[in-house]
């Protein structure tokens, strides 16, 4: 598989990677640290759910424990216990990871299905509850921090340090699970989540292998954790929250469960998401939440399957078909963000205490309001034409656009077979009776 | 003797709110196979419509709406959003309904703020049903008990002794069948999923005006339901009540005892070397009250997957 098509792509990007940090603020390079994390958690979650179909609600537990156990080991290097270089320490998060991926594993793939969910987030949801009671290991409430130590004649007082650390063990751990995926074990995830009952059937023991994948999973979630903690110094226990599981499923699910880097993607574009949106607005979840109703309900394959469905389908010089009505399709959408911002951002203004207190100020009178640095009357009709005309705009334009859409697809992929032609196990050649 | 029986009067209703929240979670993840995340969402979505609805006309106004505004968001969700994911798997439900905890959560906090609101019962609801141990026990909390009975008791000789209730359960294990003898499927979805959101709209009503209401209230019982759901059984109401029960009785009687595991060690011989021992041994009880719940639906799942009541794997 490895050919210049796909090598150039992946060493630009990731010369890209390596010359980032001269470009960035403080603020934007430790933001770059969180989404490679964020990537790499998401990697990890992807190679138990995408490969092999196991929904695990509970990958918190092993991204906490991987941070906890990194967080141990770098203040017994602070309290001169002994020496252990810093840039091994995510080893430690790693070895804890597999660990508790086997233990807990062991018990989780007993079961298949919703019920697998659930028992890995009884699991998660255990030490989430335990943790903050558990002083000596987790810190109580608190939490436990610490700091980097110098080794290996860098300091790691920079958050440039940080980004080249993390930078590495995210090529390391991503080439590697890459590498999985293409192993006799990694096909064999394929097929058990294809159809367990046969790969059983052909001599294999599917809960062995099926424990060993969820704890090579855990393995790598692990190391996320241990690079978290070793990025922030700190952790307490809300890193095991349900809240934290749920939000690298998502994370996946955007990005495209079923391609390898589509959960990467998404780990990426929603953890700068939410560190952007959530310094500019307070209702920053809404937003966030409507964007994973409308992935769901109109993208369900996540940007990683549209990706791949566009180099799969669309013709050399079929994308001349496909520029203007998506950028139709582009100024549809701003226009009908640009007017639920607008209403979700005045309905906010209005209701802060500020406000408020303007009003009583006012005596009950309906004062301007700021917002976005402009002045608008509450009752005023221009007030009210905006987001009405926006959205008016928007959704006139929408199923003009749609149109559009649909039929510069058709011309755009017109000559490619609907399915590519692969032998697969699932294409048997036997005709369904019709 | 006081103890036991505070501890015995708390955890049954405690269990019995557990169960209004639960209850028609177990019918929807029962029912229709949909992991709703978003259920305790619609709970809270109650609280916040009986609170409006109390300022606004009454009390018993906002009880009686409070369930038919969570109903109608739940047609809304199942008919719009849930039917068209539904072929994609349970993960895209799971993550929409995920998408739509949020989008409720926030909204109410777009439009409540973040602090608790007042939401209180009527001050002729407030007074002392009887005292016990000289301590007045509220009457408001006995009608929360009788609430939840109620729902049970209806709930079930709807699901066993009517018509609806043998296609509703049909449609479960025989969904092509219940569809070939012509029965409408979807309307049946959507009914049973509009029910369970009205059910636990009805919960946040009654419950919101006797325990805080804020943006926190839906979290905290988020997973709690799952683990109701699972415990009790898919789809069985009869377990969800005997799960809530034997939680909230869990948590009351956990609460208020000291002891630890290495307590445990001491009754042969062994206590100061589990306290020396520390970390998980010298755990109090009462501390890890939380984690009960979650302990329960494990040992479950690895012993009984179907649940105290239910009957599939």
């Amino acid at each position: 598989m490895i050919n210049a098509r796909t090598i150039v792509p992946l060493l630009a990007a990731l010369g890209l990677l390596v010359i980032l940090p001269l470009f960035l603020s403080p603020n934007l390079l430790n933001a770059a640290i969180k989404m490679m994390i964020a990537a790499l958690f998401a990697l990890a979650f992807a190679l138990a759910m995408g490969q092999a179909g196991m929904l695990s609600f509970g990958h918190s537990a092993y991204y906490g424990l991987g941070a906890f156990a990194a967080l141990h080991l770098m203040r017994a290097v602070e309290h001169k216990l002994f020496g252990f270089p810093t840039p091994m320490i995510p080893l430690a998060g790693a070895l804890i990871g597999f660990l508790f991926g086997l233990v807990f594993g062991w018990f989780a793939t007993q079961r298949t299905g919703v019920y697998f969910s659930m028992v890995t987030l009884a699991l998660a949801e255990l030490l989430f509850t335990l943790a903050p009671t558990w002083n000596a290991l987790f810190g109580g409430e608190s939490g436990i921090s610490t700091i980097r130590g110098p080794s290996w004649g860098i300091n790691f007082g920079s958050d440039a340090d940080v980004y080249y650390l993390t930078l590495g063990w995210f090529v390391v751990s991503a080439w590697c699970m890459w590498a999985f995926t293409k192993t006799p074990v990694g096909r064999l995830a394929l097929a058990l989540r294809d159809n367990e009952q046969r790969v059983r059937f052909l001599g294999f023991n599917t809960h062995v292998a099926r424990t060993l994948i969820f704890a090579i999973s855990c393995l790598f979630t692990g190391v996320a954790g241990a690079l978290l903690a070793i990025a922030n110094e700190a952790a307490n226990y809300t890193i095991f929250s349900a809240q934290a599981s749920a939000n690298v499923v998502l994370q996946t699910f955007i990005g495209g469960a079923g391609t390898f880097f589509g959960p990467a993607l998404g780990a990426m574009i929603m953890t700068f998401f939410a560190r952007i949106t959530s310094d500019l607005t307070r209702s920053w979840l809404l937003y966030q939440g409507l964007i994973f109703v409308l992935v769901m309900l109109f993208a369900p394959q996540g940007l990683g399957g549209l990706a791949d469905l566009h180099a799969r389908k669309v013709r050399t010089n079929g994308w001349k078909h496909l520029v203007a009505p998506y950028l139709l399709c582009l100024v549809v959408g701003l226009l009908l963000i640009a007017g639920l911002v607008f209403v979700v951002e005045s309905i906010h203004v209005v209701l802060t205490d500020a406000y408020l207190a303007k009003r009583a100020a006012a005596k009950g009178e309906w004062v301007p309001y700021e917002l976005f640095g402009q002045t608008f009357e509450p009752f005023s009709p221009v007030t009210w034409a905006i987001p009405i005309m926006l959205v008016a705009i928007g959704s006139t334009l929408l199923p003009v656009a749609r149109r559009i859409t649909a039929r510069a697809w058709l011309a755009a992929t017109r000559d490619v077979p609907d399915e590519p032609i692969a032998p697969s196990a699932s294409a048997a050649p036997v005709a369904p009776p019709s | 003797m006081e103890y036991i029986v505070v501890s015995v009067l708390n955890g049954v209703v405690h269990g019995l709110l557990l169960f209004m929240v639960s209850a028609g979670l177990t019918l929807i993840f029962g029912m229709m196979g949909v992991l709703n995340f978003a259920h305790a969402w619609f709970y809270m979505l109650g609280a916040y419509v009986g609170f409006t609805l109390t300022r606004l006309g009454g009390f018993w106004i906002g009880l009686l709406l409070a369930p038919i505004v969570a109903g109608l968001a739940g047609v809304l969700v199942e008919r719009y959003m849930l039917r068209r994911v539904h072929k994609y798997g349970h993960a895209h439900e799971l993550l929409l309904t995920f998408g739509l905890a949020f989008i409720i959560e926030e909204v109410i906090k777009l439009f409540y703020g973040d602090a608790l609101v007042s939401y209180q019962m009527p001050n002729y609801m407030r007074f002392a049903a009887f005292t016990i141990f000289e301590t007045n026990y509220p009457f408001y909390r006995l009608f929360m008990g009788a609430v939840a009975l109620a729902m049970f008791v209806i709930l079930y000789l709807l699901l066993t002794r009517t018509r609806v209730g043998i296609v509703v359960r049909a449609a479960t294990y025989r969904p092509t069948t219940v569809e070939a003898l012509g029965h409408n499927l979807p309307v049946v979805y959507m009914a049973v999923f509009a029910g369970g959101s009205a059910l636990a709209g009805l919960a946040g009503a009654v419950a919101g005006a006797f325990y805080p209401t804020g943006p926190n209230m839906a979290v905290d019982f988020g997973t709690l339901v799952f683990v109701v759901v699972v415990i009790g059984g898919l789809g069985s109401v009869v377990g969800a009540l005997i799960a809530s029960l034997m939680i909230g009785l869990f948590i009351s009687f956990s609460v208020g005892l000291n002891v630890s595991i290495a307590d445990l060690f001491g009754l042969i011989g062994l206590g100061s070397w589990a306290s020396d021992v520390g970390g998980l041994f010298t755990l109090q009880l009462s501390t890890i009250a939380n984690s009960m719940p979650f302990l329960l639906m494990l040992l479950v799942l690895l012993i009984r997957p179907a649940g105290l009541m239910g009957d599939r794997q």
